[in-house]
């Protein structure tokens, strides 16, 4: 046994129980897609829009409504997943047993949690092409122009999220309760980072507080390359800055019963 | 020789002492039973033993390794068999073993192990619409997929019906012929009593006796109580016999206690009377008796 021949057989075995059951995370990839489809359905994807002003900030970017949107809700993907679906499925893990049955047979934690972020980063890979398939049908959405780079922010934020997930499967003892905390922390997040109404027409305040988020570099990070705008180094720092805070302890900190 | 060496155990959970102070050794290719009622501490001793949990005292030695510090060598060399163990629900049996087959460095043959546990009809059936008895047979297959030098029985029949753990003694006793060592924590005295080699008995968190099974009966001295029916009115000569305690008198009913050889001695003596009584039997001493005398309460099943 080597550590990849582990890492390969938890994978496949991930994605087989996946495959069995994919509605577990139908959440994480409808809510995001519908969000886009609503939003870009209100605000349009007229040119004009593009250069609006608010607060001294371009609202869209530069870009329309419909082409934030898109790029946006891929971030949202990411977020939800990490927040709502890792925390309950590890948690839900622990509660069960499995955890203490992977324990004794040589399974490590991070192993296992690659193995987790493996299925996820194909789930945000798959997510985004339909988001951007969806978008580019129904509103002549742009596709993105640099998807090396968006890929780079996806990982970027798979890592980031991932960790922060981890984290909250640590805490949390329950997946019902990390059901409850992940769906408020969610929507808290989703709500000040730009994923729902654009940061330049939040009230200084909250767009101080969201500008700390890690989502809101998220959004960012994918977005400039989805524009065309070059790769946020930034964001893509805070975001691995973020993975690292929150990853370490909780690797550190990880209960298997 | 000594596959685990267990000095001065111990470990609490906050100010509950699962643990007090516990010390013993299980010998090279042994059945060691670990006997008490639920909530004795048993479990958290063979978890301190398999490094799932920290002690907060004492030193354990497994193989000559020590779990706190060398646990990913050790768990590659024992197995274990978890009390409330789960996989996850959609994992089908056959994935089940390759998986974990996967994290072992001298892992077995997986469709052996399959037919050893007769696992064959369920390898593609689902975690969760297995019976208790089929995931029972599942964990002790995991338990052996690593080919452990010791292995570690938590409740091993716990849920099975009879006939189901007649035949997992069978295997246990198989796996012992080829020389692994078990460690078998129970509350079942008749698989105590029929496995295991030594039991260790305890209670309240302290080891309070450790013997063979046989052993831990002798030692207490425990009476064996030999029944049989005569119409004869008078059979008081039975007492001068020196394993003779005592005899008591229902009607035609006979009950004579003692220690040591007492059903041999007083039949020949019923023969030699010309009494020969078709229902002669004795009922000996067994380790729930011992259980009771040494722990003072019944156990709880």
């Amino acid at each position: 046994m080597s550590t990849m021949d582990g890492y390969l057989a938890m994978t496949r075995t991930e994605f087989r129980l996946f495959r069995r059951e994919p509605f577990a995370v139908v959440f994480v990839l409808a809510f995001p897609l519908m969000m886009m489809v609503l939003l870009a359905a209100v605000f349009g994807n007229n040119h004009a829009d593009a250069e609006k002003m608010q607060n001294g900030m371009l609202i869209w970017r530069g870009v329309t409504p419909a082409n934030y949107y898109t790029a946006a809700s891929v971030a949202g993907i990411v977020a939800a997943l990490g927040l709502i679906t890792l925390p309950i499925n590890l948690a839900g893990y622990r509660e069960r047993g499995i955890l203490r049955r992977f324990h004794a047979s040589s399974v490590s934690a991070s192993i296992l949690v690659s193995s987790q972020l493996t299925l996820a980063l194909v789930t945000f890979v798959t997510g985004t092409i339909v988001m951007a398939a969806v978008a580019w049908l129904a509103y002549n959405a742009m596709l993105p122009k640099d998807p090396v780079g968006v890929l780079v922010a996806l990982l970027a934020g798979t890592a980031c999220f991932g960790a922060i997930g981890l984290l909250l499967a640590t805490a949390i003892q329950t997946s019902r309760s990390a059901q409850g905390i992940g769906l408020l922390l969610f929507f808290s997040v989703w709500l000040i980072s730009g994923t729902a109404p654009p940061r330049a027409v939040l009230p200084a305040g909250l767009r101080a507080a969201g500008g700390v988020l890690p989502l809101t570099h998220l959004v960012t990070a994918v977005q400039n390359p989805w524009f065309g705008f070059g790769w946020s180094g930034t964001d893509l720092a805070v975001l691995a800055i973020y993975a690292v805070a929150a990853g370490v302890p909780a690797l550190m900190l990880f209960r298997w019963d | 020789m000594a596959v685990i060496t267990v000095e001065h155990l111990r470990k609490a959970y906050g100010r509950v002492v699962a643990v007090a102070d516990v010390s013993f050794e299980v010998e090279a290719g042994e059945i060691f039973g670990i006997l008490g009622p639920n909530g004795a501490g048993k479990t958290t001793m063979v978890e301190c033993i398999q490094s799932l949990r920290n002690p907060d005292g004492g030193t354990i030695r497994v193989l000559g390794l020590d779990p706190m510090t060398q646990a990913a060598v050790l768990r590659q060399r024992i197995g274990s068999q978890l009390q409330d163990a789960a996989l996850p629900g959609r994992l089908r049996v056959g994935e089940a073993i390759e998986l974990f087959a996967a994290f072992a460095e001298r892992p077995v043959d997986c469709e052996e192990l399959l037919s050893r546990w007769r696992l064959e009809d369920q390898r593609g059936q689902a975690f969760d619409s297995l019976s208790g008895g089929q995931r029972q047979r599942l964990f002790l297959a995991l338990a052996f997929v690593n080919s452990p030098e010791v292995v570690f029985l938590d409740e091993l029949t716990q849920g099975l019906d009879p006939q189901a753990r007649r035949a997992t003694w069978e295997l246990i006793e198989e796996i012992r012929q080829r020389g692994t060592t078990v460690v078998l924590v129970t509350h079942f005295m008749d698989e105590a009593e029929h496995l295991c080699d030594r039991v260790a008995v305890v209670d309240a968190g302290t080891l309070i006796a450790c013997d063979t099974p046989q052993g831990l009966i002798d030692g207490l001295g425990l009476p064996s109580i030999v029944r049989f029916s005569t119409c004869e009115p008078d059979v008081a000569w039975l007492e001068k016999l020196d394993v003779v305690d005592s005899i008591t008198r229902h009607g035609d009913a006979i009950e004579v206690r003692g220690t040591g050889p007492v059903l041999a001695l007083v039949a020949s003596e019923l023969v030699a009377h010309g009494i020969v009584p078709l229902d002669l039997r004795v009922d000996r001493p067994t380790v729930e008796d011992a259980f009771l005398t040494l722990t003072g309460k019944a156990i709880r099943a």
